[in-house]
């Protein structure tokens, strides 16, 4: 199993959702995320007062997947946020050693 | 004797066979009264034989014995040693998975250390039985003390119940211990009482309007049922100094609704434990289905829908739920010096109309409520000071209605009260009296479909019409908050030149979800129709509320997309239009997503509608000057020439090149008594009209452009003592300016003298055909203003820039608000040959906020004269 994070820019949820249930994915966690990478913040004046935002506001999708399906989903993701902009955000993969379902401790695959 | 496996298994056996047949009788009948009669039976029984099984069985040879005979009434036994039953199994009200709450009190001496053994092995017995027992054991001494940690347990002893025992030990508690405690410690008793009950309502936002609702702890719940009845006899028992008549405790309609409540709640708390077959009295979206069509607890009652089941739920709680609050005020009162205090400060507030005790509104004329004028006024004092209505007005208001919904108050009348009440600071609280009185729907009855509406999302927490009042509430507590964010928007908030709008938007931008459909939005704008139609409010006011209903979803949707995107930022503000809907806008969507629940404003969800608000509120400061070209595609240009077809042509000619903000500002009715005063430049080239909307007046001055003139009209109003707020200068392609100013009346002096309006036009009239020295007359004034009084000291900032608009230089001066502070700037400007293309003014407070579109020589500002006027301006701005 595989946890798939992605931060993408807040404009590209209703996209990258849709796209992710195209390709099957029937669950997320979505988080409202603030930070920035090579993209920097942004400053606004206003009534002369200096409103800067250092880090910029972003959402992060966090879905566990069966190892069979990382590569279409990081597909799905990247073609649905992708501006080819700096700031369109990053995709991390990492390993995950078991799943539980909380409700009748079932496990492994089937609880994805 | 000790308990022996027979008599373990024989009593599980009659607990699960009646509890048993308990369910099944209720699945019939769904009596939610009668289920929970048999229960505490059932569990009386079993703890009657246990107590003759161990208790009395073991007792020492020191003491008589009672008798031992299964299921008699054990009246006696060991003496100086008695069973209670407290709480909610005191009351007799044992839900099929309620605790069972014992005392074991004891009346000194050595029975204490006698029964310890015994009341360990009948505490188990019990638990064996899967019974949860929440055993205490006292002596009479610590019953009759208050522990202040444990205020719950002298409650419990409110209910006490005889069942076994020395029974003249329990009566020494019933009849001399409790009433001594309750006499000694009420004060206490009331105040933790109150603390607990108000920390409870904390918890569930203060509102009986949840989507799924707690049966039990929720406000107007089983558990305010009990507390309405504690405060009324503890305050009872106090004066009496023993027990009172219960059935006498409450006045005749406090006690008829919370009856009327008490079967309904029994039966549906009754249904969720049977239904979860566990402790939990969450009334989900599952169980409301069940329960609409189970009927239960409605079964008189027509129930299509879990929405009308929902509906009658919520009136029955509504009703306990005011009683509880109505006590909460009432009885403190009468004991606390401070709150005493508190509240004579409040009584100050009475008016001919009305007096206020202890908090509560009464009427001075009882029969006044007939006049519906008088009801109306009622909401707004109540509105204005956040007090309560005392029963007896509720009562009166209620009589009222069935004459009232004969002749319901319509039109201006009726808008001129709600709007005050509006604004008025607990105008949610006042909106929520009048909705649980029936009055609200009858003014409104657009309101009808979302009265105590449940609309299913995984989002809302409340039913649509508290969501509404909530997020009225949010708007009004937002200068109290000391949150970051809530003081940013506060600052919005005191800016806004028409807030009645707005809260009435609140009220009505979800009436469409009465209806099942996709898109509430386009029902709430026809019902909005409707509402304004009947309210009788001005063109442009009805336009600005329908305006905002039409678009609460907009700054949401435009917050998810990015909102540092320039082409985004223009998308908005251009839809938006003009900053002072942009400022409600911005209000409104705060207001709805913070009344969504609890969590749903997160700090990055505000700053986003702050970054965007900003965004766009810079936008259109920046981008006036863009053109109106009649020849183009825009849109009003077609109503105008619809509303005046005659006048085609002068209006084409009136607004060509005219910025497109100036048709943003004005509305039609504006728009074409502007071009009938341009078409009039010929007779007299000075063009005024002056007239008073709201607590402003607004001066308007059609005139052939020529340099010093807004300076010099500035000039003319400050020498008048008039204090400008706002100001909006803008000139056609023809040179032709139209200029308005609105200002207030610092002296009164048009208020006082009618003649003085025509005397104030003819001297700007003069000012403007340079017949009159605006200098001198201005000085005149100046010399006899007090010096500087100003409390807050804002520092002045100005900013040139070149960027923003193709043919102007865009400079924005803010500064410390002064009179006559707009007629020296702009006199500066001219004097360094510039001409002033645009100037947006506003005035926040103290501050002035100034934003010129500059041109010297038809051509921007090159950067010499930029830095020349920047400095003349500062150093003539700079406080000296």
């Amino acid at each position: 199993m595989t946890k798939v994070e992605a931060i993408i820019q807040v404009s590209k949820l209703d996209a990258v959702k849709d796209a992710l249930h195209e390709v099957g994915v029937e669950g997320m966690t979505v988080f409202e995320a603030r930070g920035h990478g090579r993209q920097k913040g942004h400053t606004e004046f206003y009534r002369g007062r200096e409103y800067t935002v250092d880090l910029i506001p972003k959402v992060k999708l966090e879905i566990v997947l069966a190892d069979e399906m990382v590569e279409k989903v990081v597909q799905a993701i990247t073609t649905a946020a992708r501006t080819g902009k700096i700031g369109d955000g990053k995709i991390f993969l990492s390993r995950i050693d078991e799943a539980i379902r909380i409700r009748n401790d079932e496990r492994g695959d089937n609880v994805l | 004797m000790t308990t022996g496996a027979a008599v373990r298994s024989e009593l599980r056996n009659l607990y699960i066979s009646e509890t048993t047949a308990i369910a099944q009788e209720f699945s019939v009948t769904g009596d939610g009264r009668a289920a929970v009669a048999k229960r505490t039976s059932l569990v009386d029984s079993i703890v009657h034989r246990l107590w003759n099984e161990i208790i009395v069985g073991s007792q020492p040879a020191t003491v008589n014995p009672g008798s031992s005979n299964p299921g008699s009434v054990p009246d006696s036994g060991p003496k100086t040693f008695a069973l209670v039953a407290t709480g909610g199994f005191g009351r007799g009200w044992l839900f099929p998975h309620s605790d069972i709450d014992l005392l074991f009190l004891h009346g000194g001496g050595s029975s204490e250390n006698d029964f310890k053994d015994s009341i360990r092995h009948f505490s188990q017995e019990l638990w064996d039985l899967r019974l949860k027992l929440s055993p205490a054991t006292r002596n009479l001494a610590e019953c009759e003390k208050l522990d202040p940690n444990n205020v719950e347990f002298a409650i419990s002893l409110l209910d006490c119940r005889y069942l076994a025992g020395d029974r003249e030990l329990f009566s020494r508690l019933r009849e001399k211990a409790i009433p001594r405690l309750v006499g000694r410690e009420c004060h206490n008793l009331i105040q933790n009482l109150g603390e607990i009950t108000r920390a409870r309502h904390h918890k569930f936002g203060n509102t009986v309007f949840h989507l799924e609702p707690n049966v039990k702890d929720g406000p107007g719940g089983l558990r305010d049922y009990s507390v309405a009845n504690w405060l009324a006899l503890i305050s009872a028992m106090e004066k009496l100094k023993l027990w009172p008549d219960t059935n006498a405790l409450l006045p005749a309609s406090s006690r008829r609704a919370l009856d009327a409540a008490l079967d309904f709640q029994m039966s549906v708390r009754c249904f969720l434990h049977f239904r979860h077959g566990r402790h939990d009295n969450t009334l989900t979206w599952e169980a409301q289905d069940e329960a609409a069509a189970r009927k239960i607890g409605t079964s008189d009652v027509e129930i299509t829908s879990a929405a009308d089941w929902m509906r009658v739920y919520f009136s029955h709680v509504r009703g306990v739920h005011r009683v509880c609050t109505q006590l909460l005020e009432e009885i403190p009162a009468a004991w606390s010096s401070l709150h005493r205090q508190f509240q004579g400060w409040r009584s100050r507030v009475a008016s001919d109309d009305f007096s206020v005790v202890d908090g509560l509104i009464f009427l001075q004329q009882p029969g006044g409520l007939r006049d519906p004028e008088m009801l109306l006024r009622l909401f707004h004092f109540m509105a204005e000071h956040g007090l309560k209505l005392s029963t007896t007005t509720e009562y009166k208001v209620e009589q009222a209605l069935p004459a009232l919904a004969a002749t319901p108050p319509r039109g201006a009348e009726l808008w001129l009260y709600l709007q005050e009440t509006l604004v008025q600071p607990h105008a949610a609280d006042a909106l929520r009296a009048m909705n649980a009185l029936r009055l609200l729907t009858l003014l409104l009855p657009e309101l009808k479909g979302i009265e105590a509406l449940v609309v299913r999302d995984f989002y809302h927490r409340y039913t649509v019409d508290e969501h509404s009042f909530l997020a009225i509430d949010n708007l009004h507590r937002l200068k109290e908050s000391k949150s970051e964010w809530d003081k940013r928007f506060a600052e919005l908030q005191s800016e806004l030149e028409q807030p009645e709008l707005l809260y009435l938007a609140l009220l009505l931008h979800d009436s469409g979800k009465a209806t099942r459909s996709d898109n509430h939005v386009e029902l709430s704008l026809q019902l909005t129709n409707s509402c304004v139609e009947r309210l009788d409010l001005d063109p442009a006011d009805r336009e600005t509320v329908r305006y905002l209903v039409a678009s609460h979803l907009e700054m949401s949707a435009a917050m998810r997309r990015d909102v540092f995107d320039p082409a985004n930022v223009k998308s908005f503000a251009e839809k938006v239009g003009v900053p002072e809907r942009l400022k409600m806008l911005c209000l409104m969507t705060y207001a709805d997503i913070k009344a969504v629940n609890p969590e749903a404003m997160t700090p990055w969800k505000a700053d986003n509608l702050w970054q965007l608000y900003i965004a766009c509120a810079n936008y259109l400061s920046r981008s006036a000057d863009d053109r109106v070209h009649t020849g183009g595609d825009v849109a009003n240009l077609a109503h105008l020439r619809s509303l005046a077809p005659v006048a085609g042509k002068k209006i084409n000619i009136f607004l060509e090149g005219l910025p497109q903000r100036y048709l943003r500002i004005h509305g039609a009715t504006d728009v074409l008594a502007h071009a009938e005063m341009a078409a009039r430049l010929g007779q007299d080239g000075v063009q005024l009209s002056l007239k008073q909307i709201r607590h402003w007046y607004e001066l308007t001055l059609i005139t052939t452009d020529r340099p010093f003139l807004f300076a010099s009209v500035s000039g003319a109003l400050a020498a008048w003592g008039m204090n400008i707020v706002k100001a909006n200068a803008f000139s056609n392609a023809a040179g032709m300016v139209v200029d308005t100013f609105y200002f207030t009346d610092r002296f009164r002096t048009l208020e006082m003298n009618l003649q003085e309006w025509e005397r104030l036009k003819k001297s700007i009239a003069s000012v403007v055909k340079g017949e009159a020295d605006v200098a001198r007359m201005l000085r005149d004034r100046l010399k006899s203003e007090k010096s500087d009084s100003t409390k807050i000291k804002i520092a002045t900032q100005i900013e040139f820039d070149d960027g923003c608009s193709a043919n102007s230089t865009l400079v924005q001066v803010l500064t410390q608000d002064r009179p006559g502070l707009l007629y020296k700037m702009c006199s500066l400007v001219s004097k360094h040959e510039c001409n002033i293309e645009i100037a947006l003014i506003e005035t926040e407070g103290q501050m002035a906020i100034d934003v010129l579109y500059l041109t010297s020589g038809g051509a921007k500002l090159n950067a010499e004269r930029q830095s020349v006027l920047g400095k003349a301006l500062r150093d003539e701005l700079e406080p000296k």
